[in-house]
């Protein structure tokens, strides 16, 4: 199993260094999170899930969860980590202080979420997951829901589910069947089955709170007739304790490819009794107020599946003998050189390393933006909503496809190890896998993008980002150190509005040419972003060892490893930008029959 | 689930209608007399049959439950035994095997086919199958009258399974460094100590023997890889009459737990002074494994495309059944709730992008084994000698492109099934499981790029480039008034020149930079194998264009081709681009800097 190290010295750099976040915090009127503070909280996190959750991860993969009559067992040792957790006050981190919470910004919790989620991303979801109903209690709860289910899910006592998919529907919405009924006292009914419920039973606290997306009677078709309904394990007594039982329970959890530490529920609903949060048959349009971060959220296991597999890897390439540098013997006293040696493995680090960098500071930029639709208000709220809301959609597929890749890479470096449960290895890709499909599989992130985010506001979400690379690349006009980065990049950044252009002139004439080219135009879109990062990290590395530094090699890794992208990764976007234009014709031609005979 | 059924459609396209197999077989000295059409068309129907109805419906249970290890002895999942059983009697172990020992003498051009159909239906029962095939392949070619009188017919009629092994803890890829001594016996045999790991099939409960193929060093023999010579290691002793006797201190430590294969053992082997007889000549045990190399990695190719067309098959069935979202073009199914999936295009996309390269694969591996088959059966030396040198070409591309694609379309064919294809009971996540080791093992495929770009390209000035440069543009030439490949042959000559550019390249930057190679490799794979599938496909139009207006599979041929061609071969652009940025990103990094 890899040893993880909390990567405190890029969470650094790309905090403070290339995204300010000191001053960030100030303009956000966040006080509390002065550096030091900051510094502190990084630092004890990264203890935590070094010492503590860390160790848990392969025990969690091995052991799983189990189903009795009792509930779901987690994994030896997860109820006990989950306590530290709650007893070091983690939960109520990023919580507003009128509930209970620390009131520090979402960024620095996005931090910790990278965290625990490179430590052991099973376990991470327990907590995780609570994000959901707490986001929908803050936004849409009535104060008295906010003091019964609220303050107990920020202290961690309780944790919460989003209970969306069923078993016929899962990205189509609209078709679920879940029923509410109203009852004279001002409750409802549940009754329904849904499936896939990440932590809908476990036995780390003594409620579960499930946000429950269900249909009233005679509610109108489709998506318009969701509403949503808090129906928590037990009902809370009258001292706002988990009471009686309610007609909630585990029917089964199913058998997975990985993160078999967390269980993964199918919840019957038998007249479960609920309420309603949120106006009727609005359920969707609330859930979609905290889907940016929920999204965010999940793309941080492609950026902690390129982390922790790059630390695997590189361990192992330095310490690995196999063979002679084809330039010569760089360990002459062994038997053989160091994998690292071979440039085709080098390549596969570089690989790592360039995704695992580049998705942090795209995704600790998108929670800076985060924080100030939070906080900001007026135009800069505008702007950053905008601004995420376009970035979501990459960021969840572009970075776990990106940090999948990744973990395979890591994989490979072991050779035949690669494949053996106890190195570890082969776990991060299997726990891994769940990230291209849940919280919106890859294709309806594309198709976000794509229709909703960009078409639908005619190109102008993303002319609010072309302009931000535009207005980079401008600033550094001329100076020799960025050439390599500023003139691809802008010549991409150009190539990207037109090839925008292009597809929803086609997409007048025909819809079906919006799904053909969503996701290359996703992955081209993520590719370009990345490249924005990764200039940006080469501008400040550039600026330090102007500067002066003893952390030379920190900061030329950088630049480094920047060219690597530019000159072997980024060429992807020619061939994303030629099957794109292309178009959907061979893809919409063949015969539903005609694809097996 | 769905039910695995036989591609015996598409099979017999790519043997009789692009390769024209009957031809060539009555062609070769080795197979006229031997092999004819009804034969091999009886095979292929019955290999469909029995793969789909008695292999098939292990696969699952037998990810579910896997190999047990206690004190040494490895048990197999339920099933298991019985069907291999079944299956051995129908002879399947020795279908390509030398008829002088009791095979059957198929071409490996049918053979290949077979292998497909038995991976598809379960890659953990085929590897117990395909490795005694491999071990006797070899023998066949090295051993000694004796040890083949004495092994082959009990391991072409499968009572008798066979392991190869090679690797060893501190020796993967580098096999010049392995430690397993072999020290003469006054006999002629040799004692053979040491320990073997990840040994496939290294011990199982299905047979009552297993033969072991070994390399091992010899006492004064030259350090690293001259110094390798191979053994046949029998489990148990074998004697003059045949008959299986004790255990011959061979015997298995553990056995790994895996990502997938789960149903295959995977064991550490251990030699304590087990009795052995030399196979080839002494220090030249890796020469003598390279024959049986260039079957073996396309055999690992073959495993991996014949999981993605399961994973296809499964793939296509629920995308035509599961409803969900209206197409975006307007409702098809107005009476339902939803559209099936297969109307949305992205998942036509990935439904597509896996089919062209299956599809692609199968084209492929057909056409490599019939360059296998030309030069085990041609007795014409220029024939054979053409033929080698392709095989010498493409076996690195077919292990490791073959792989890497596999495991694309498995990843598509999980995706299309949304979050159930994260579940187990579905099979998608397992295909993927199953796999990912086929990238890996045979050499990786970082080991085949470097075989392919340094030792098959650079080392003799691109001359196998040429080669099939020459061919693809002979084909294009005589194409060229072909109305039907008119959309094709543009992109593919382009393709072709791309290819060539990036020899060039590599061949001009290699002269003066040692580590180019290594930097320009995978990549350098990547193109080639797109650029030899875009091959395939045109040939595969040229089949196809004449019954395309009379017969849907051909349409959905001319289709998949179209597809290929724009929204794959592209690829290539990328690739280039890549290449031709050198070595420098790669090397310039110290190590410290990671």
């Amino acid at each position: 199993m890899p040893e993880f190290k909390a990567p405190l010295r890029d969470i650094k750099f790309v905090m403070n260094e290339v995204l300010d976040s000191e001053k960030h915090y100030q303009s956000i009127g966040a006080s509390d999170a002065s550096p030091d503070m900051v510094d502190a909280i990084i630092g004890e996190g990264a203890k935590f899930c070094e010492e503590v959750l860390a160790p848990l991860n392969q025990i969690g993969d091995q052991e799983g969860c189990t189903l009795t009559e009792d509930g779901v067992t987690t994994p030896k040792g997860f109820k006990e980590a989950y306590q530290q957790y709650v007893e070091g006050g983690w939960p109520s981190m990023n919580a507003p202080v009128e509930h209970g919470g620390q009131g520090l910004p979402e960024s620095l919790n996005i931090i910790l979420s990278e965290l625990i989620g490179t430590a052991n991303w099973s376990w991470g979801m327990y907590p995780g997951l609570s994000h959901g109903a707490r986001a929908t209690l803050e936004e849409h709860g009535t104060p008295e829901q906010q003091e019964t289910y609220l303050t107990k899910l920020v202290s961690g006592e309780w944790t919460g589910t989003m209970c969306l998919t069923e078993p016929q529907c899962g990205s189509d919405l609209g078709i679920l069947t879940t029923k509410a009924e109203p009852n004279a006292d001002g409750s409802y009914n549940i009754t329904g089955t849904k499936i896939f419920i990440s932590a809908g039973e476990h036995d780390m606290v003594d409620n579960i709170v499930h946000i429950v997306l269900a249909r009233l009677p005679g509610a109108p078709e489709g998506t318009k007739g969701i509403s949503l309904f808090i129906v928590p394990k037990h009902l809370p007594d009258a001292n706002g304790n988990a009471g009686e039982r309610n007609a909630v329970t585990c029917g089964s959890i199913e058998h997975k490819m990985g993160i078999h530490g967390n269980a993964t529920c199918v919840m019957n609903f038998d007249g479960a009794k609920g309420w309603l949060i949120g106006p009727e048959n609005k359920g969707l349009n609330c859930m979609f107020t905290f889907m940016n971060v929920a999204r965010i959220g999940t793309s941080i296991q492609g950026l902690a599946a390129a982390e922790g597999s790059f630390q695997g890897a590189l361990a192992y390439a330095k310490e690995r003998l196999a063979m002679r540098s084809l330039s010569g013997p760089k360990n002459p006293d062994g038997k053989a050189d160091p994998i690292i040696v071979h440039p085709d493995v080098r390549r596969m680090l570089l690989t790592q390393k360039a995704i695992a960098e580049g998705s942090r500071a795209m995704i600790y930029f998108a929670a800076q933006q985060a924080d100030l639709v939070q906080h900001g208000e007026g135009d800069v709220q505008k702007e950053a909503d905008d601004l995420l809301g376009f970035l979501t959609p990459i960021l969840k597929a572009f970075c776990t496809e990106a940090g999948y890749e990744a973990a395979n890479h890591g994989v490979q470096v072991f050779g035949g190890h690669g494949f053996i449960q106890e190195w570890g290895m082969e776990q991060i890709v299997r726990d891994t896998r769940i990230a291209l499909l849940y919280e919106g599989t890859t294709g309806i992130q594309a198709l976000d993008l794509l229709g909703r985010k960009i078409l639908m506001s005619q190109g102008a979400s993303l002319r609010n980002f072309t302009k931000i690379v535009h207005k980079f690349c401008q600033e550094h006009e001329g100076n020799d150190d960025m050439k390599a980065f500023i003139e691809p990049l802008a010549k991409l950044n150009k190539e990207w509005g037109d090839i925008t252009m292009k597809i929803g002139m086609t997409a007048m004439q025909n819809r079906d040419e919006v799904g053909a080219a969503s996701v290359d135009f996703l992955m081209y879109s993520g590719y370009i972003c990345l490249a924005y990062f990764w200039a940006r990290m080469v501008d400040t590395a550039n600026a330090k060892l102007a500067e002066g530094t003893s952390e030379q090699d920190f900061y030329k890794a950088k630049i480094q490893t920047a060219k690597f992208y530019f000159d072997r990764i980024l060429p992807r976007t020619a061939a994303h930008a030629q099957m794109i234009a292309a178009g959907g014709d061979s893809i919409m031609a063949m015969d539903e029959e005609h694809f097996a005979f | 689930m769905a039910e695995y059924k036989a591609p015996l459609k598409d099979i017999r396209f790519v043997m009789n209608e692009v390769f024209e197999a009957e031809k060539l077989w009555g062609s070769l000295a080795g197979t006229k007399e031997t092999v004819d059409m009804e034969t091999a068309d009886a095979i292929l129907e019955e290999a469909g049959k029995i793969t789909a109805s008695l292999i098939a419906p292990l696969s699952r249970e037998g990810d579910e439950e896997g190999c047990h290890f206690d004190d040494g002895k490895v048990t197999v999942p339920t099933g298991y035994r019985d069907a291999y059983k079944t299956f051995a009697e129908g002879g399947w172990s020795g279908l390509t095997g030398n008829p002088d020992y009791e095979g059957m003498g198929m071409p490996k051009m049918l053979g290949a086919q077979y292998e497909e159909m038995l991976y598809s239906a379960d890659v953990s029962f085929g590897l117990y199958v395909c490795l005694t095939s491999g071990a006797a392949l070899a023998i066949d070619a090295h051993a000694t009258e004796e040890l083949k009188q004495k092994y082959l017919p009990k391991m072409y009629s499968g009572e008798w399974t066979g392991a190869m092994d090679l690797t060893e803890p501190h020796a993967g890829t580098d096999l010049g460094m392995i430690r397993t001594k072999a020290e003469p016996n006054s006999d002629g045999s040799f004692s053979i100590t040491g320990t073997k790991i990840f040994i496939t099939g290294g011990e199982n409960d299905l047979t009552d023997n297993i033969i072991h193929l070994v390399l091992a060093k010899l006492p004064d023999a030259p350090e690293g890889s001259r110094g390798i010579s191979l053994f046949l290691v029998p489990r148990n002793h074998v004697d003059d009459n045949g008959v299986v006797g004790e255990n011959n201190n061979v015997t298995c430590g553990s056995i790994e737990h895996k990502m997938g294969i789960k149903a295959s053992g995977t064991c550490v082997m251990n030699f304590d002074g087990a009795q052995g007889w030399l196979v080839g000549e002494v220090n030249k045990g890796l020469a003598a494994m390279f024959t049986m190399m260039n079957y073996e990695r396309l055999s690992v190719g073959i495993q991996g495309f014949a999981a993605a067309e399961r994973s296809y098959q499964n793939a296509v069935e629920y995308a035509l059944d599961r409803i969900q979202g209206r197409s975006p073009s307007g409702a098809v199914l107005k009476d339902k709730a939803a559209d099936p999936i297969i109307v949305h295009p992205d998942v036509r996309r990935m439904l597509l992008t896996m089919k062209a390269f299956t599809e692609g694969s199968r084209a492929f591996s057909t056409y490599v084994a019939r360059f296998l088959d030309i030069s085990k059966f041609s007795d014409d030396a220029e024939q054979k000698q053409h033929a080698e040198a392709m095989v010498a070409l493409m076996t690195p591309i077919a292990k490791a492109y073959m792989t890497d694609r596999a495991l694309d379309s498995c990843i598509a064919g999980q995706q299309i099934f949304g979050g159930h294809g994260y579940i187990r009971e579905w099979g998608q996540e397992q295909l993927v499981r199953d796999t990912r080791i086929t990238q890996i093992y045979e050499g990786t495929n970082g080991v085949q790029a470097m075989d392919l770009l340094g030792r098959k390209i650079v080392s003799n000035g691109g001359k196998l480039f040429e080669l099939f440069a020459s061919e693809v543009s002979n084909f294009i030439d005589e194409e060229s008034d072909n109305e039907a490949m008119a959309p094709y042959l543009g992109p593919l000559a382009a393709s072709v020149e791309r290819l060539s550019d990036a020899t060039e390249f590599v061949l001009n930057a290699s002269k003066d930079d040692a580590s180019e190679v290594g930097a320009a490799a995978a990549e350098y794979l990547d193109m080639f194998g797109l650029t030899t599938y875009g091959y395939m496909w045109a040939r595969m139009v040229k089949a196809a264009a004449p019954k395309a207006e009379s017969d849907d599979f051909y349409a959905g041929k001319l289709n998949t081709a179209r597809f290929f061609f724009s929204r794959l071969l592209p690829r290539t652009v990328s690739l280039l681009e890549s290449i031709k940025s050198g070595s420098q990103d790669l090397m310039a990094m110290a190590d410290a800097q990671f």
